[in-house]
């Protein structure tokens, strides 16, 4: 009797314990950013020899998470069709060395800060939303996941950061380059981003 | 009087040094393309990586879209969000934005890094403490003035707590688990925002950055309403500032650098950044406000138990 109890209680433990809002998005994520911290925290990458190494496993994980394709023709929006199928290649291309540049050295400077997923919406069907903050010892920042159902498998589109959407600032920005220039030469000005950095 | 028109001379000299050369737009040099090496997009994960078909026949990547032909994202659930400013005085700004550039890492950078070496984090988190209890007057009057009272209230509460159970507000445990008295962050410019009124045009300050009309009435209220301004002379101000801004920078280094460093053009990332932030701010100020809370629709919460079976 005493036995049936304890794992009655231990039942409704584990069912009580599984939170809320953890959905297909939000699982995703987390997952994700698991696999991030594993390879962050691996003591056998420790050394900053193992730098490059560790660079390499964040690319599997960050092209296994993102849909780059996507975020490239949000941030493009209607000049998306101005591009030739290879211009648009190359564009894909370069702004994901330009993304990875500029944030790897902050990825790669975590130090055990707390990361937090608290909500999720459902934007449509297929789109959501995962909220997160990542807890410092003297702020928070929060940091927001938007996701595209495609496939059966949740991608991250869009990120917002501290409440600004990559996209959306990205998007402003080759939208004044493209106003009064060419495809090429926002792809020249990308070219000489990427070798800048 | 001296810091005052030290900064003053600083400025001006900055400036002076500065703007001719930023003036000049820089003509784009040709980098001969074969010199970029291409990585080939490898998707990791089988199939579901659209770039893929950038390896097929090139109406692939067209036909994949068809049925949206017209699809701009305008329709998107985050439309609204779109934002824009008008921007007027365009290469005014884009000079006192290079000013600003070169003053925060040859000037505000060093010092604030050689402060951080001195002074161990939780005291300048204390620092950084105390000057937001101070700026208690100008937020209860924001929450007043948007309607949302539990705002004022909270806000109220937290200054009582803090500089009385906080050591004049060094402290923050009105914030902490038992009370979970959070701070309100609002300002007059968003006051302002609730109630409908634009941004009018982007200003770039020296010293203060991105800014409108709208929300330079904040720049100039929080000084009014700060119980510090009235403690001290007037010329010490500067130095008061300096002072908070030395320290809240010293919170915060590598925020900056990382949203210039990832921008194609760091102007309009810097404008856009800050539009997109102040709406976010404006919004979620209404959501709380007791006249605008009814009409402010938010996005259906996540139906989670339908979600996780298929």
């Amino acid at each position: 009797m005493k036995k049936r109890f304890i794992v009655f209680s231990l039942l409704i433990i584990f069912i009580l314990s599984v939170p809320a809002f953890a959905g297909a998005p939000t699982v995703a994520v987390d997952k994700t950013v698991k696999r991030v911290l594993d390879v962050l925290r691996d003591p056998k990458l420790k050394s900053p020899a193992a730098k490059e190494i560790k660079k390499e496993k964040l690319r599997v994980i960050y092209k296994d998470m993102f849909d780059e394709m996507e975020f490239s023709r949000r941030t493009l929006t209607r000049n998306w069709k101005k591009f030739s199928p290879k211009q648009q290649e190359e564009f894909v291309n370069l702004f994901e060395q330009v993304l990875e540049k500029s944030y790897i050295d902050k990825i790669l400077d975590y130090s055990n800060e707390k990361i937090v997923f608290y909500k999720e919406t459902m934007i449509q069907e297929d789109k959501a939303e995962v909220q997160s903050k990542i807890v410092t010892s003297s702020k928070e920042i929060p940091i927001d996941y938007r996701m595209i159902l495609k496939d059966g498998k949740w991608k991250v589109y869009d990120v917002v950061v501290e409440n600004v959407s990559l996209v959306q600032n990205y998007r402003t920005q080759f939208n004044e380059i493209l106003a009064d220039g060419t495809p090429e030469q926002l792809l020249q000005t990308l070219r000489k981003k990427v070798k800048a950095q | 009087m001296r810091y005052y028109l030290l900064l003053i001379i600083l400025f001006m000299t900055l400036a002076a040094v500065y703007a001719p050369v930023h003036c000049v737009a820089a003509e784009p040099e040709q980098v001969p393309t074969d010199a970029v090496s291409f990585q080939p997009v490898l998707p990791v994960q089988t199939g579901d990586v659209p770039a893929k078909s950038s390896t097929q026949p090139a109406d692939v990547v067209s036909d994949e879209y068809d049925e949206e032909d017209d699809f701009d994202y305008e329709d998107e659930p985050f439309a609204e969000e779109r934002v824009t400013i008008a921007d007027p005085i365009e290469p005014f700004n884009r000079v006192m934005h290079r000013v600003n550039d070169r003053m925060y890492f040859r000037l505000l950078k060093p010092v604030a890094q050689g402060y951080k070496a001195v002074v161990p984090e939780p005291a300048r988190i204390s620092v950084k403490n105390f000057f937001s209890n101070m700026g208690y007057p100008a937020r209860f009057l924001s929450c007043l003035l948007q309607a949302d009272f539990s705002g004022a209230a909270v806000e109220t509460g937290r200054f009582a707590i803090n500089t009385l159970w906080g050591i004049g507000g060094l402290m923050d445990p009105a914030a902490g688990e038992e009370l979970g008295l959070r701070k309100q962050d609002t300002d007059l410019g968003q006051t302002l925002g609730v109630y409908g009124v634009g941004h009018g045009l982007y200003i770039v300050w020296p010293f203060f950055g991105p800014s409108s009309p709208r929300d330079s009435i904040s720049l100039v209220g929080n000084q009014f309403l700060s119980p510090l301004s009235y403690f001290y002379p007037w010329y010490v101000s500067p130095g008061v500032i300096g002072i908070q801004v030395i320290n809240a920078t010293s919170l915060r280094i590598g925020e900056y650098e990382s949203l210039i460093g990832a921008a194609i053009d760091p102007y309009v990332a810097m404008r856009n950044a800050y539009i997109q932030y102040r709406m976010k701010e404006v919004n979620a100020r209404k959501a709380k406000s007791l006249l605008f809370k009814s009409s402010e629709a938010s996005h259906p919460v996540a139906d989670t138990t339908s979600r996780t079976e298929n």
